[in-house]
């Protein structure tokens, strides 16, 4: 019988060590797996989305845009903007502060707050918008006072809009802020008040700059949730068209009116806002994240 | 001057992290404050430089009081462990920060900071970030930053903790340079000893917020005046002998006296002190030069590097206590740690079990405090036969006592004291007396919080005062004797020990006070089951107790029962007239409270009628503030 040589040593030395040892996973397992993940991304969000921006561009970008220009649907995209906008101007600074409180303070009550943050987050939007109508409507005292002393209109008006997206947005900034707030190392505080520096400039110098970019993405992504609000204002802005109506409802509003180019069109540009927002959010977290390692 | 510190306390919930605390460091001093982590030493970094408030005490930086100016006003330069860079500046934005609140021209500013750059060595890195420097560079930077606009003293808070070995002599070197230069004063924290020897012009030692000594390193070192820094520093053979006018002796050792630390004439015990390297070894006693401590036996030898280090054992010498290394539990020899050179090493090569003459060259001798005793007084009957058996037991075990007086008006109170002195009368190795007008657990909290005390005496009754036991256990590193009634002074002690770590610590303790009374012991270990293996268990441990007892001096019989504890404790102390009961105070719970309830209650109920010593293993891991033994 005829024996297998044995390796020469030559042989042995040149395969790569441990090959004998531990053999390879069968590469099947992580196959499965990225594939999976993979067509489940695909079906549940890519092909929606090229479909609505297949549909939107039916009629080619002109046929878009003169469905953006009309003056209704344009004029619910620029109230959409500003509301959104005004928001997260004060979001950003009260989320800042909320978020400063939250981490540096200790005071009773404390924990019970800092779940209450994620609160809107869990809450129907309907239901904050039935808050609101409850507490600001037209028929109720604070509404009446505010109406009669400020002749300020909340409900079924843009401040309507503001208050529900500020409720609403809540948790973005504060949720940013809160964990690079509390990894930040508060010697680098110290050392700057040992060297003669004061509350503010310590806070301006030394505090803040780690904080800009999550305070940033924070306000870009409540910006962004914004954008595409529906339930709580369906209730609190009463939809009435130039005035108080948003891109979301006038969608809706164009669905049901059988006018499914106008509703498509709007929604590209909604969603081509947020891809953007999203792309932004998404560089400033990881620059963020480098800057702190 | 440029520092003064005087009497600075600081508490977190309500425990003394730096405890009175006075110290002066003069101008162009480099200080170091040498103690292990938790000693309060970085604390008082930052009380100096206002990082927090003290609660008590004064600040003074070259005369200006600075106790209660903001951090900003103080003209501290502080260095911390982890650099504290600004990671959003360059480097050279970070060395001008100080110099930019101050609003100093830019031109004056860069001429500074290149200048800084130059002196720590980092010229031409300026445009660096912080996070593409090395550690080493980055404390550099951090020096830098911190001496750039002046500042009147510098506290580093250990600046090279957090450093390669080989980085952080080098670190070391450049920063005692650059403070020579620069003649500031400097405190310099750390809890390494050979960066504090160094370093240091003068050394502070910190345990458990206290400063216990300062001196020069070599000082420190050759001729601690206390127990804690003999055995803090390097390694150290500490044995209890005795000093008179001829000298000191340990065993057959004697010495000339080296220093006053006779003043009386009396004889009595002292600490005698040789360090590894005083040490001589010889295969014959007529080799040695030296006074000679007896024949031992090599344990161990290991390889350090410059040195060799033996580890031997001696039979016991009698009168001789070995303080450091300690004896381990169950043995009766004494432990003596000894270094050689390679050349005396190979003149007369060691291995384990090898036997050698023991010699030492040199001793120092330092005053042995002895044990201390609190004596708790509110005036009552009981209180009465506290003070009259404490008193006795202090004249035995020559301890100093502190009389407090508390729970009363204190003008009753002060009469009452009055009377409890002459009681006490002479013959105490000291005696203080202290008045306090507070409530009995608060007036022994802070008179704990002054001084710790080895023992407390207290009058006990065991239907009211068991919480009082309770507390008074939880504020300090003590032991509790608790008299419900007069007695003469214990003649037999039973020991009730639970086995385990702590159980050792109620033997040792126990045996040391029962041995100044002239008492005999009885180690019981009482047995819930009917387990062999348990029984023999239990058995060897006993036996290694009455080994340390033996040690001590002090005859010991071991006794196992089975049954019901408290039952048989009872029986016990019955049948065999014991008239001083020692049990362990049991383990704290999670928050450091520490509860008596079970066998202890029950115990201190049953037997009612004698004196009970319950004493506190170093184990029991209660939040408080360990016992130092202060000359």
């Amino acid at each position: 019988m005829e024996k297998t040589p044995p390796l020469s040593l030559e042989r042995r030395l040149s395969q790569p060590a441990g090959k004998n040892v531990s053999r390879r996973p069968l590469p099947w397992g992580r196959w499965t797996m990225r594939s999976i993940a993979l067509t489940y991304l695909t079906v549940m969000l890519i092909i929606p989305l090229l479909v609505i921006l297949q549909d939107g561009l039916r009629a080619g970008l002109s046929g878009l845009w003169a469905q953006v220009s009309n003056p209704i649907a344009w004029h619910a995209l620029k109230l959409t903007l500003w509301t959104a906008a005004v928001m997260t101007i004060i979001n950003t600074g009260m989320g800042a502060l909320t978020a400063y409180v939250l981490v540096r303070y200790e005071f009773p009550g404390k924990s019970l707050l800092n779940s209450v943050v994620d609160l809107p987050l869990s809450i129907p939007t309907l239901v904050t918008g039935v808050m609101l109508v409850v507490l600001f409507g037209p028929q109720q005292a604070l509404g009446v006072w505010l109406k009669q002393k400020l002749g300020l209109s909340v409900i079924f008006a843009p401040p309507g809009i503001i208050l529900a997206l500020l409720f609403i947005t809540f948790p973005f900034v504060v949720r940013a802020i809160q964990p690079v707030l509390m990894s930040l190392d508060r010697t680098q505080e110290d050392a700057a008040a040992t060297l003669g520096a004061n509350a503010w400039t310590i806070f301006r110098r030394i505090t803040l700059p780690p904080l800009i970019l999550p305070m940033a993405s924070g306000a870009l992504l409540s910006f962004a949730r914004a954008i595409g609000e529906f339930g709580s204002i369906v209730i609190v802005a009463g939809n009435i068209p130039m005035y108080s109506q948003t891109a979301a409802v006038y969608v809706l509003g164009e669905v049901e009116s059988e006018n499914r180019l106008g509703a498509s069109a709007v929604s590209v540009v909604m969603l081509a806002i947020a891809f953007c927002l999203m792309m932004i959010v998404d560089a400033f977290q990881r620059r963020s994240r480098s800057n702190l390692s | 001057m440029s520092i003064i510190l005087e009497h600075l306390t600081k508490r977190y919930d309500g425990h003394p992290v730096v405890n009175n605390v006075s110290l002066e460091v003069g101008d162009g001093e480099f200080f170091v404050l040498l103690g292990s982590s938790g000693s309060g030493k970085t604390t008082i970094l930052s009380l100096i430089a206002g990082l927090t408030h003290a609660d008590e005490g004064r600040i003074l930086l070259h005369g200006r009081d600075v106790t209660h100016l903001p951090t900003q006003q103080r003209r501290v330069g502080f260095v911390f462990q982890n650099y504290a860079l600004f990671q959003y500046m360059t480097v050279a934005e970070n060395i001008e920060f100080g110099l930019s609140i101050r609003k100093i021209p830019a031109a004056e500013r860069k001429r500074r900071r290149d200048e800084l750059l130059e002196l720590v060595g980092l010229a031409g890195l300026g445009d660096r970030m912080p996070r593409q420097l090395s550690g080493g560079q980055q404390q550099r930077v951090a020096l830098a930053r911190a001496l750039a606009y002046r500042p009147d003293v510098l506290l580093l808070d250990e600046p090279l903790g957090a450093l390669d070995a080989k980085i952080r002599i080098e670190l070391r070197r450049s920063l005692k340079s650059i403070q020579r230069q620069l003649g500031i004063a400097t405190i310099f924290v750390t809890h390494d000893q050979e960066e504090a020897f160094d370093l240091a012009d003068r050394v502070g030692i910190m345990s458990f917020g206290r400063l216990i000594e300062v001196g020069a390193p070599e000082d420190l070192y050759q001729r601690p005046r206390t127990e804690f820094v003999a055995s803090f520093l390097g390694s150290a053979n500490l044995l209890l002998g005795n000093v008179n006018s001829q000298g000191v002796t340990v065993g057959p050792l004697h010495f000339p006296i080296e220093q006053e630390i006779l003043e009386t004439g009396q004889e009595r015990r002292v600490q005698v002190l040789f360090r590894p390297e005083d040490v001589a070894l010889a295969p014959e006693p007529k080799a040695l030069d030296c006074p000679r401590l007896g024949q031992a036996e090599v344990e161990e030898v290991s390889f350090g590097g410059a040195y060799e280090r033996l580890r031997l054992r001696l039979p016991p010498i009698p009168n001789v206590r070995p303080i450091s290394p300690p004896s381990p539990f169950g043995t009766k020899s004494i432990l003596v740690d000894a270094t050689r050179s390679p050349e005396q090493a190979a003149r007369f090569p060691l291995r384990p079990g090898a036997k050698a003459w023991v010699g030492v060259h040199r001793i120092h001798a330092l005053a042995h405090p002895g044990l201390s005793f609190l004596i708790i007084t509110d005036g009552s009957l009981r209180a009465q036969a506290a003070i009259e058996l404490g008193g006795q037991i202090a004249r035995l075990a020559h301890a100093r006592v502190t009389l407090l007086g508390c729970g009363q008006k204190e003008e009753v109170m002060q009469e009452h004291l009055q009377e409890a002195r002459k009681q006490l009368g002479s013959g105490l190795a000291s005696l203080e007396a202290r008045l306090s007008p507070e409530p009995v657990a608060a007036a022994i909290t802070k008179a704990v919080e002054q001084q710790p005390f080895d023992l407390i005496v207290l009058g006990f009754n065991p239907q009211e005062d068991i919480p009082l036991a309770e507390q008074i256990l939880q504020v300090g590193e003590h032991h509790l004797l608790l008299i419900p009634r007069p007695q003469a002074p214990p003649s037999h002690a039973l020991i009730c020990v639970a086995r385990g770590e702590p159980g050792k610590d109620d033997v040792l303790f126990a045996g040391r006070l029962v041995r100044h009374l002239g008492a005999d012991a009885a180690l019981l270990s009482v047995l819930s089951g009917n387990d062999p293996d348990a029984k023999r268990r239990a058995e060897r441990f006993l036996e290694d107790g009455i080994q340390s007892l033996a040690l001590l001096g002090v005859p010991a019989q071991a006794i196992v029962h089975q049954g019901q504890p408290v039952e048989v404790i009872a029986q016990e102390v019955k049948r065999g007239g014991y008239d001083l009961l020692v049990m362990g105070a049991p383990l704290a719970g999670q928050k450091g409270q520490i509860s008596l309830s079970g066998v202890v209650e029950q115990a201190l109920n049953t037997i009612n009628d004698r004196a009970t010593l319950i004493v506190r293993s170093h184990f029991i891991g209660a939040q408080i503030y360990p016992l130092i033994i202060e000359s």
